[in-house]
């Protein structure tokens, strides 16, 4: 019999693991993830908020286990006999499902996705590249061992690019695929973890939904338009769905997008980016970023920077103005906003501020550029046993929420009288 | 340094155009038609408006897009209105649509005739043959991407285990078809 361990995790209760997976979390590369903090400097404005990745990781696993295994009961046959999935594969998708989602984070840049802004361009697509890219690229060069040759993977063979493919929805993983709506839709494991862990330590209720009843009523069916198998909640699950999205969206307006939070995720990002400059970091374009993920040398390279080496540089007094300023809490100022969901004139107003501020403006943020985004992924909900209806339709609540799209102009500290007096003739009309 | 808004008017346009376009041909324009028609736009006419796809169970999806469809119609670009016959949602042009085509109008002139191509080939395909089309051609340039060759048997077991809702014979019908457009690359 596999001997398991139970992790005590202050929102699930006990997370089981067995000793494959205790191996991999006693790994470094995973250690590494209790030195990157789950919101960076979220705690400048809620004091609680110093949890980590570490602990979000286990939560992850323990929730896409609970969703993959409430599914495989639910509709067992309709898996097998229209999916065409084998009690085999199964056994090994429910394995994959519990390593991507334990790993899914251990690619992180300090600071969390504050850090993201200095990853390099991907010559492949022009984008930068994503957290999710070092995620898989960490498991595939460094966790082959502790994954491809562990004694408990006798049995499945599973490698560790399976993990990595599994992770990127890579299209080699076939049928499996069906699980990615698991780690990345509107019902995912991580949004549903993260929404409970960030309300918990940040102190705040806006976040806390009923998991219970989501799990309860998580499964498949055919999307009614084109026949896609996709994850939808059951009719009585309906209101714990319209809870979790609620819930999304004010965590969203009032942690994720908070107007202070914010300007630290602006400041550690320009102070990461000083402190990389003495490292010498940088990209063929003379752009200061991490080493791309494509080598294992540059995976080792980029995991050795974690929140303690930066916070220690800042110390140092090696992260510039920017370093200066969150060590003092003199964070640049906010000093207007749009409405969440701005209207055309809105975007003529705010343009024309910033051409009034000119280059007293220190930067703009805009909710749409920011990783904790309130869009409007739907949930299909399964109607009286067989129609399949969209959320947004079912819900007035939900219908009516739109992708926030806000846009913020910050000042420095002590430009923000000065600011705040042009933005107010302009109100007034008193300059043309 | 002066700071600007930059708002990447190129995205709200296409959408404002697909929506225009579309409507005028009396063509149905639901969400799944933009987000795979955006994607093949991307993919087989290399215009860049920049939409990140990843690859699920029902197609190329981009949730940007979806947040920007969202955006155009709070700048009354599109109506987007649930048609209960389908269960699902439509996308029309809205009051603001000329406005917003004009605002992307310098991008749009340099991408009509991709458009007007991609609505040809394409327009007039339901959601779920779209869908279908679009996810073919995804995993043959993921294929290629990863440096294989002589793709089309790989293609056809990986696509039909990714949608097993089609048939073998629905599968082939699609390659042979994008293969003959010279869209799949091999």
């Amino acid at each position: 019999m596999t001997k398991t361990y139970e992790i005590r995790d202050p929102i699930h209760g006990f997370i089981v693991l067995n000793e494959w997976e205790r191996d991999i979390i006693n790994h470094p590369v995973f250690q590494r993830l209790r030195r990157i903090r789950q919101l960076a400097w979220t705690d400048m404005v809620y004091p609680g908020a110093m949890h980590t990745r570490f602990e979000h990781s286990l939560g992850v696993m323990h929730i896409a286990t609970q969703m993959f295994d409430q599914i495989r009961t639910r509709r067992n046959e309709f898996l097998k006999s229209e999916l065409k999935f084998t009690d085999g594969g199964l056994e090994r998708d429910a394995i994959l499902i519990r390593l991507a989602s334990l790993l899914h984070d251990v690619g992180h840049a300090p600071f969390s996705h504050a850090g993201e802004e200095l990853m390099p361009i991907d010559s492949t697509n022009g984008k930068p590249f994503k957290h999710e890219n070092y995620s898989a690229a960490a498991i595939s060069y460094l966790m082959s061992d502790v994954i491809d040759n562990h004694p408990l993977n006798q049995n499945y063979a599973i490698k560790a690019q399976d993990v990595a493919d599994f992770l990127n929805g890579s299209p080699s993983v076939g049928r499996s695929l069906l699980w990615r709506g698991l780690f990345s839709s509107q019902l995912d494991a991580d949004r549903a973890d993260y929404l409970l862990r960030d309300s918990h330590h940040t102190g705040v209720s806006y976040g806390k939904y009923d998991l219970h009843r989501i799990l309860a009523t998580i499964s498949i069916a055919n999307h009614p338009e084109t026949g896609a198998p996709i994850v939808i909640v059951e009719k009585s699950g309906s209101h714990a769905a319209e809870g979790l999205i609620i819930a999304r969206y004010m965590m969203f307006t009032q942690i994720y997008f908070q107007h202070t939070r914010r300007a630290y995720d602006h400041h550690i990002a320009s102070a990461l980016k000083r402190v990389l400059s003495h490292d010498g970091k940088q990209s063929k374009n003379g752009k200061i970023t991490f080493p791309p993920p494509t080598c294992k040398e540059n995976i080792e390279s980029y995991l050795k920077w974690d929140d303690w080496r930066v916070l220690g540089m800042i110390s140092e007094g090696l992260g510039g103005e920017d370093g200066k300023i969150i060590h003092e809490r003199r964070h640049h100022r906010r000093i207007y906003e749009t409405p969440e969901i701005p209207e055309e004139s809105d975007l003529y107003y705010v343009d024309l501020i910033c051409h009034r501020l000119g280059d007293m403006i220190s930067f703009l943020d805009k909710a749409a550029s920011s990783w904790y985004k309130f869009g409007n992924e739907d949930i299909m909900i399964l109607h009286n046993g067989n129609r399949l209806i969209p959320l947004s339709r079912l819900s007035s609540v939900v219908g009516g929420l739109k992708a926030v799209n806000q846009t913020r102009v910050y000042v420095p500290y002590s430009r923000k009288n000065e600011a705040k007096q042009i933005i107010e003739m302009l109100q007034n009309g008193g300059v043309k | 340094m002066k700071v600007s808004l930059n708002l990447p008017w190129e995205k709200y346009g296409i959408i404002a155009e697909l929506a225009y376009r579309l409507n005028h041909l009396g063509l149905r324009f639901g969400k799944t038609a933009l987000q795979k028609l955006v994607y093949l736009l991307q993919e087989l006419y290399n215009i860049k408006v920049g939409y990140d796809y990843s690859l699920y169970t029902y197609g190329p999806f981009s949730s940007e897009l979806l947040s920007d469809l969202d955006f155009v119609e709070s700048l009354n670009g599109v109506d987007v209105g649930f048609i209960p016959e389908i269960q699902g949602y439509e996308i029309f042009p809205g009051k603001a649509n000329e406005s917003v085509r004009m605002k992307a109008k310098d991008f749009l002139d340099t991408v009509s005739e991709n458009i007007e191509k991609i609505i040809n080939e394409f327009g007039d395909f339901t959601a779920k043959e779209l869908e279908l089309r679009s996810t073919i051609i995804f995993v043959n340039r993921d294929l290629i991407s990863k440096g294989k060759s002589n793709v089309l048997g790989e293609l056809i077991n990986l696509v039909q285990a990714i949608k097993p809702h089609f048939s073998k014979d629905e599968i082939d019908q699609a390659l042979s078809e994008l293969e003959k457009k010279g869209y799949i690359i091999n």
